[in-house]
């Protein structure tokens, strides 16, 4: 099973990025987003990272202040062909590599104030709910092409 | 003009409150509105990056959508990157409005600019709709074959996202992975390994659609073809060095190691030539891969699921549970939840497969080996993460068998200590389970559910508490004693809140209490795993002398907390310890224990009043002295008419009746236990039974528990219908002073109808004998003509002999009191008869009924008694319209099975004329008792002969029109 949500939300449970492969509606989103913060709020650094809720097997890890979280649905059985949680996990902290590399050290002010920078890294990795590049070079060799092939035009959205 | 992004942004933050927050937010929504009504180009792409902002914050932004189309059909770059990001974000794959976007996504597909095209592959990717995709997946079969890797990773899951909607297209594509698995590229590899993933996924599913087999299809097999070809790939991966930029804390690539080994995985299930092609590398991955990083676990925990899910040989399960049982060991949380979960689902899908047929070497191998990782497992039920505990309880429930049950059982017991109060119910019914299964002998299976009730005696369901009750009535005399020791024991140390404990410990006190009185010794055999010197340390109970024994109970029942259920076993067990004591010579324990059952005839509970009083004058009828029940004067002396006795002493048959009544019971047939146990535990292992529990004793059954069984045994004659009565009658007793549970489950299982079901004979009793709970009388050797005079009776009823109150009408208590004597409807009931205006007037409904030659039949149903609408009476009225009298009438009916039907003969076989008055009609009275009521209505099939001027008559008719619902 693929990928179904990807988040960071920051202690206080303010959501800093939400990326859906799967359509939730805004209502469910909300809820869902903040329900999934408390869980992983109420957990102690002992406990495992691993939280199952509402069909969905949600893996977390916490980086200073922020939270990454990743939803994966269950299947419906709950047997088969299951995500590997432990491989999620690693993928989590590759993704935060890759932002580190990229924004020097991330914080997470620079994911509010770049957020469609920080999109758009995404979907270098990420496409569908499904991995697509875990190579830090890779991913931010296009994106800096990118970038320059934007500010030939005139940036306006700043 | 509107805000910038970052201005907004950063005033978003400023906001101290929600409400402040809303209205910046609708403020600048309705900039944007006016942006985009407007037509400002220049401000488009920026006014879409604020709607992301504020999409992710929750608020609406579908004013925005085709501000999004629009941008991507811009020629510049930036415009379309943020267009695109907007319709990945802002969309869904419903929105009509993204059919609008196929044309530019097929324009920008084309683009000789890679980064425009790759955007165009990204947004089919996340988003393609079925009519889409067929649209766009040639443009997109193109860029598979071209040259750059960085558009051929996008085009693999794009083409795996326009398969998932469209599952026809597949066959068309499979040739096209083999080129594509030979790329060096690891960004195409692990796009193209999830994509074949998906393809057989989609043909798996495609197949089972097609009723044809999954295993068989053309696409698999293609690409089982290209098993040796992933094994390879796999093997490189493993040898270090091989992909320096892709390398994980030591390890090559492993997020492509795992796609890989899942996709394998579907592969080798139930194939045995693909299964062999993998075996050896999946040996090399399960020992060569190091298991010191996150990394490198993640591919072993990937590697065990594949080895468990293909046809693998035995050593490599072995190896596979081992690498769980050192993920087990691991200090690390998450790998122990892994490890947990993993050996969880492979012992079900075990049990699923060997469910029944005798387990096979191979598949025993798993379990076999997972038993050498008991202890690990046990171990992690004391880890402080819950999530990690709950895991490896529901582990050791599938661990348990004959050999290990007794040390897993413990640590059960310890874990139901320490686990959350919310849990507890849970777990007992799994010990329970567990005890039941495997338990070697009697004195361990009694012995541990003793302890498990003295820990979690308040949580534990009342099956776990019947059942144990059951399991102990069951074991040898010498367990009794034992077992009662062990309670009177528990109850003393109690503080009163266990009540389960108490239930249990009370009945068996009750119903064993002679047996306490003497010292109990028991040494254990040794055991193998003891050392060999060891002396045995024998196990003692000092003797109870009989006062002490009650004061047990009293001590409980006299707490302010005693719930007036326990209070209630309390008062059964009093009466049945008088008899246990009456050849103890322990006069002053009698007199106690009648005392304290004395206390409750004038408790305000309905119920315990009741009971006082009846055994009250059962231990007196044991003592062979009438009871004389102060009463108001001018009140009919109900003993001297009905018990047919008025010398103050009662015969010796009453006697031994009352002597029968308290005596100990018979055991219980096994059969009852299993089928409560196929009624509430259900046959899944993980059912929850909390709902079962609280099952009214509704329909049919339930006022057959009452006093007219309980005292079935000693009065025999109570009515015409117990020839059938007696012989079961013992068991009637039996559950109904077993309380707890036995009555609804079985009072399910009389509803259910057949099977073994002890229920459904006495029938037939309750429906001649009205007055049930308000009837014992008849263990004085009432009457039998009694019942018949049941209108008068029913208006005197026993409870005002007694002296209760008569204006106690609280049918609420009741329920309170059903599971002691399991008789919900019957103790309303007599809280009902209390108030005779409800018993003044019968109503009554005609129904006509049969109309033939002249003759006409009409019912007149009458219900005679008010607390049980089951009953009731037909009279039947003959009107003759004939010319002539109807001689030889002779009226049949019949009824289906759920209802019991009686017959009196009529007035008279000769019908004559009917005068304009209604002189000369005849009558029939029929008794009905619809014992689902409720479910199916009254229906009688009528058979009607007479002689009508010489001439012989016979006419069938189906009579159903009684009032659905009452009748």
């Amino acid at each position: 099973m693929p990928i179904s949500f990807l988040l960071m939300v920051n202690k206080q449970g303010q959501t800093r990025l939400s990326s859906y492969y799967e359509w939730i509606s805004m209502v469910e989103r909300s809820a869902l987003e903040s329900e999934i913060i408390r869980k992983c709020l109420s957990r102690s650094e002992l406990q495992c990272s691993f939280v199952e809720y509402r069909g969905y097997k949600v893996v977390y890890r916490r980086y200073a202040s922020l939270f990454f979280i990743v939803g994966s649905r269950l299947s419906k059985d709950g047997n088969d062909n299951p995500e590997n949680e432990l491989g999620l996990l690693e993928f989590i902290h590759n993704l935060v590599e890759t932002m580190d590399k990229w924004a020097g050290s991330i914080c997470e002010l620079d994911i509010m104030y770049q957020l469609e920078q920080v999109h758009f890294l995404l979907d270098e990795m990420v496409m569908n709910g499904h991995i697509v590049e875990t190579n830090k070079m890779n991913v931010l060799r296009p994106l800096d092409l990118m970038e320059r092939e934007s500010q030939k035009a005139e940036s306006m959205y700043r | 003009m509107s805000l910038k992004l970052r201005d907004l942004i950063r005033k978003v933050r400023a906001c101290k409150t929600a409400a402040e927050e809303r209205a910046v937010i609708a403020k600048e929504s309705a900039m944007i509105r006016t942006a985009i009504r407007e037509e400002q180009e220049h401000y488009r792409h920026r006014n879409v990056a604020k709607l992301l902002f504020m999409h992710m914050l929750g608020y609406p932004t579908h004013f925005g959508q085709l501000e999004c189309l629009k941008l991507i059909a811009s020629p510049h770059f930036p415009e379309k990157r943020i267009g695109y990001l907007g319709m990945m974000l802002l969309l869904s794959e419903e929105a009509d409005v993204l059919m609008l976007s196929t044309n530019s996504l097929k324009n920008d597909l084309n683009s000789k600019n890679k980064f425009i095209a790759g955007l165009s592959l990204c947004t089919i990717g996340n988003l393609a709709t079925p009519d889409m995709s067929r649209d766009l997946a040639p443009e997109v079969d193109k860029h598979l074959k071209a040259g750059m890797p960085y558009l051929r990773k996008k085009a693999n899951l794009a083409m795996a996202r326009c398969l998932t909607k469209c599952p026809d297209m597949v066959e068309d594509f499979v040739d096209r992975v083999v080129t594509l698995l030979k790329d060096k590229n690891h960004g195409v590899l692990i796009t193209v390994v999830q994509l074949m993933t998906q393809v057989l996924m989609i043909d798996l599913k495609n197949a089972e659609e097609e009723g044809e087999n999954p295993f068989d299809t053309d696409c698999r097999k293609a690409f089982l073809r290209l098993v040796p070809m992933l094994v390879k790939m796999l093997r490189n991966l493993l040898g270090s060095g091989y992909s320096p930029e892709y390398e994980v804390a030591g390890i090559s690539d492993p997020f492509l190691q795992v796609q890989l080994l899942t996709l394998l995985r579907l592969l080798g299930a139930k194939n045995e030539k693909a299964s062999e092609e993998m075996n050896d590398v999946l040996a090399q991955v399960a020992t060569n891969t190091d298991s010191s990083k996150n990394a490198g676990n993640a591919i072993l925990y990937e590697c065990v699921q594949t080895v468990m899910g293909i046809e693998s040989e035995d050593g490599l399960r072995v190896l596979a549970v081992n690498i769980l049982g050192r993920f087990l060991l691991n200090r690390d949380n998450n790998i122990r939840y892994v490890a947990l979960n993993t050996l969880s689902r492979c012992i079900v899908e075990q049990q699923q497969t060997d469910d029944g047929s005798i387990p096979t070497d191979s598949a025993n191998t798993a379990s076999a080996a997972l038993q050498k990782h008991r202890n690990t497992v046990v171990d992690c039920l004391k880890d402080p993460d819950i999530s990690i505990r709950q895991r490896a309880l529901e582990l050791i429930y599938y661990m348990v068998n004959q050999e290990n049950v007794e040390s897993l059982a413990s640590e059960l017991l310890n874990y139901l200590v320490l686990c959350p109060r919310e849990h507890r119910r849970d777990i007992c019914t799994r010990i329970f389970r567990v005890v039941e299964k495997f338990s070697p002998d009697d004195r361990w299976r009694v012995d541990t559910l003793i302890t498990m009730l003295t820990i979690a005696g308040r949580e534990a369901s009342r099956d776990v508490q019947s059942a144990t009750i059951i399991y102990i009535s069951r074991s040898p005399p010498d367990i009794h004693a034992y077992a009662t020791h062990k309670l009177v024991k528990a109850i003393r140390d109690d503080d009163g809140t266990q009540r389960g404990l108490l239930v249990v410990g009370i009945w068996c006190i009750g119903e064993f209490g002679d047996l306490i009185l003497n010292p109990y010794t028991y040494t254990p055999m040794a055991r193998s795993d003891d050392p060999p010197n060891s002396v045995p340390v024998s196990i003692t109970f000092e003797a109870l002398d009989c006062v002490s024994v009650v004061k047990a109970i009293q001590a409980v029942v006299e707490r302010h907390s005693c719930p007036l259920f326990i209070k209630e076993r309390a008062l059964t067990s009093f009466a049945k310890l008088s008899d246990r004591f009456s050849d103890k010579g322990d006069a002053n324990a009698l007199e106690m224990i009648q005392k304290l059952i004395k206390k409750h005839d004038m408790s305000h509970s309905l119920e315990l009043q009741l009971r006082a009083c009846e055994y009250d004058s059962l231990i007196n009828a044991c003592k062979g002295i009438k009871t004389s029940i102060s009463k108001p004067s001018g009140e009919e002396d109900l003993f001297g008419v009905t018990g047919g006795a008025d010398n103050g002493s009662v015969s010796a048959s009453v006697i031994q009746a009352a002597k029968e009544a308290l005596s100990r019971m018979p055991v219980v047939d096994l059969k009852v236990l299993q089928k409560k146990q196929s009624d509430t535990f259900g046959s899944s292992p993980m059912t929850r039974n909390a709902d079962v529990v609280n099952n009214p004793a509704g329909d049919g059954g339930g006022d057959l528990l009452d006093l007219n069984d309980m005292f079935g045994t000693p009065a025999p004659t109570q009515n015409g219908s117990s020839g059938t009565g007696a012989p079961k009658s013992d068991m009637d007793l039996l559950t109904d002073i077993f309380a707890a549970q036995p009555a609804p489950a079985a009072a399910s299982s009389a509803a259910g109808g057949g099977g073994y079901d002890p229920f459904s004979a006495p029938v037939p009793q309750s429906n001649s004998v009205p007055a049930g709970p308000a009837n014992p009388l008849d263990i004085f050797g009432a009457a039998p003509a009694m019942p018949a005079a049941a209108p008068t009776l029913q208006a005197s009823n026993p409870l005002d002999v007694f002296g209760a109150p008569p204006a106690i009408s609280q049918p609420a208590s009741s329920s309170d009191m059903n599971d002691l004597f399991g008789s919900t409807p019957a103790s309303t009931g007599s809280a009902q008869t209390m108030n005779p205006a409800v018993n003044s007037g019968p109503q009554s409904v005609v129904v006509p009924a049969f109309n033939h030659e002249g003759l006409t039949i009409e019912f007149e149903c009458l219900k005679p008694e008010v607390w049980n609408k089951q009953n009731s009476v037909l009279i039947a009225k003959c009107k003759n319209a004939a010319p002539d009298a109807l001689y030889g009438f002779n009226l049949q009916c019949a009824v289906p099975k759920y209802i019991i039907m009686e017959m009196e003969p009529p007035s008279s076989t000769t019908v004559p004329v009917t005068g304009a008055n209604n002189s000369t009609i005849v009558t029939q009275k029929v008794k009905v008792t619809n014992t689902r009521l409720g479910e199916k209505n009254l229906v009688l099939k009528l058979k009607v002969s007479f002689t009508l001027q010489g001439k012989k008559v016979e006419h069938m008719a189906t009579c159903s029109g009684f009032p659905s619902g009452d009748y």
